[in-house]
């Protein structure tokens, strides 16, 4: 920008030269800052978009979870299916699993000796 | 022994007080009287004492009658003004000041050198919590329209000096006063130490006066430009924002700045540093010292050599008075533009942003951001604003950064 002499030293400014060299620097100016922060906002925005999950993604993500994890389930099924009816040398089809847990994978002596004692009576 | 007594008393401040006339004791008195008077406002008034009373006090230091060439002087304000003390005439002779110089004096190389407001800004962004910007992206533009004030001010600066035959403001003095608006002392201390030194005592009062009555400038125009229904939205809540979006910001930003404003680059690239120690929680020991102890000695010297600068000479002028009445302006039109946007975001949003927000673009954080939560829940109690305001003010920390490096890059040179 070309600042005139009077403008430089403050000696001498007309009001034509105040408003015309002032107002041309305000819109410069604020073109700038503007422009600048227009930036980063996009920056921003394209954070959002990296970063950032909304609330129904992560439902979706739970939900796509359980789906595996009932599929999982099925399999475990028909597996304690297959075991018990081939331990009790009878088809399949006549064996139900109503209910099973998941025992803990160490148990204690006493536990194991029990559970086996109580498997083999049973069989 | 009398001849010894006479010399004593030749000495002292009392003779020092008259040695250039009745006038200038009137002028020193004065002077003392105005500081004193800051004094008062910064410990019994409350007004932004952690800045205010070290001014206060540096302008009652340097206003101490002394002998002519005394080496009790702390402060010789012409070895950074007059050109006699300078090299070539324009370049600060920092030999001379170290071998002459008192103790103000050598500390207030750290304002000359423009050490002291980056190092501000340091701790600053260590403070600084840049989440509600992060997660509410559009808010930073309110933060670039809280800076029409700035830039309005320009204006108003060199149409006085057209008006007034006695104030002599080009485009140097206009752009500091401008400055103002920006409601941020370090970088108002900033642009005017290299722009136009002479006003900086002024500029400095100015700048950290109005910040404390921000409280009460802004309300009556926060009313005026909005309506009932709009003062009342409730914003929806803010999204949370991960740690990696706090580190990657920081460094975007300065990058960013960099590319488009090089000047801005000292304070933005200071305040992101800050900001990045924080955010990274690899830093903590930096972090804690740089909005601690190293935030808390540069504002002491900060503030003592500022305030030190305030000789008679350099702040008993008709252009004070224009400059304590331009700041006001300046922070006026800051808020004003800062609400104009909000109205339109507002009105753009369908009733979603509270326009209210849009006064806390003056970068004055967290006071501004503040203010927009007090009005807001003055028109709807269980209305909470603050983190939703604490984005336009953050922003207006990077953006009368920006607008500072615009007036740096256009008027440096000349």
């Amino acid at each position: 920008m070309n600042v005139s002499e009077s403008l430089r030293t403050g000696i001498g400014v007309t009001l034509s030269e105040a408003f015309g060299f002032g107002g041309m620097t305000t819109v410069v100016g604020l073109a700038i800052v503007f422009g600048v922060l227009l930036v980063l906002m996009i920056v921003l925005y394209l954070f959002k978009i990296i970063f950032y999950k909304s609330p129904d993604q992560v439902k979706k993500d739970v939900v796509a979870e359980n789906a595996s994890a009932s599929e999982d389930e099925e399999e475990l099924v028909a597996v304690l299916t297959a075991a018990a009816a081939a331990c009790m040398n009878t088809s399949p089809k006549k064996v139900r699993i109503n209910t099973y847990k998941r025992v803990h994978t160490d148990p204690p002596v006493w536990n194991r000796a029990a559970r086996r004692e109580t498997t083999e009576n049973k069989i | 022994m009398l001849d010894s007594f006479a010399s004593f008393l030749q000495n002292t401040g009392v003779a020092a007080l008259f040695q250039d006339g009745a006038i200038d004791a009137v002028k020193i008195i004065i002077m003392l009287a105005v500081a004193c008077v800051l004094l008062y406002l910064a410990i019994v008034k409350g007004f932004e004492p952690l800045l205010l009373l070290p001014i206060a006090f540096g302008m009652l230091l340097t206003n101490l009658p002394m002998i002519k060439d005394s080496s009790a002087i702390m402060m010789h304000t012409e070895f950074f003004t007059d050109p006699e003390f300078m090299i070539d005439g324009k370049y600060i002779d920092v030999g001379h000041i170290c071998r002459h110089g008192g103790l103000l004096d050598l500390l207030y190389l750290g304002v000359k050198l423009g050490i002291y407001p980056p190092l501000i800004f340091l701790g600053i962004g260590c403070m600084t919590d840049f989440g509600p910007l992060i997660a509410n992206p559009k808010s930073i533009l309110l933060g670039a329209a809280a800076q029409f004030g700035v830039f309005f001010t320009f204006v108003g600066a060199l149409v006085i000096s057209a008006l007034v035959p006695s104030i002599a403001w080009g485009v140097k003095e206009a752009a500091s006063i401008g400055i103002i608006g920006g409601a941020d002392g370090p970088t108002a201390i900033y642009v005017t130490k290299t722009l136009a030194p002479s006003l900086l005592p002024a500029i400095a009062v100015a700048a950290y006066s109005y910040m404390a009555l921000i409280p009460i400038i802004q309300p009556p125009f926060m009313k005026l430009f909005t309506t009932k229904k709009a003062r009342g939205v409730v914003m929806e809540q803010l999204r949370p924002v991960s740690k990696t979006e706090k580190i990657i910001f920081p460094i975007v930003v300065t990058i960013v700045v960099a590319l488009v404003i090089p000047d801005a680059v000292s304070l933005v690239g200071c305040l992101m540093l800050g900001n990045l120690l924080k955010e990274s929680g690899v830093c903590d020991r930096l972090a804690k010292t740089a909005q601690n102890e190293l935030m808390n000695i540069i504002t002491i010297f900060l503030g003592v050599t500022v305030g030190a600068t305030a000789t008679a000479e350099a702040f008993l002028t008709p252009a004070t008075l224009g400059i304590v009445a331009l700041g006001l302006i300046a922070f006026i039109f800051s808020t004003i533009g800062g609400l104009l946007l909000g109205n339109l975001m507002y009105v753009l949003t369908k009733g979603k942003v509270n326009p209210l927000i849009g006064s806390a673009g003056v970068s004055a954080v967290p006071m501004a951001a503040r203010v927009s939560q007090m009005v807001g829940q003055k028109e709807n109690p269980s209305n909470f604003l603050l983190m939703h305001a604490m984005g336009p003010n953050v922003a207006g920390v990077i953006g009368s950064a920006v607008a500072a490096g615009v007036f740096l890059s256009m008027f440096t040179g000349l």
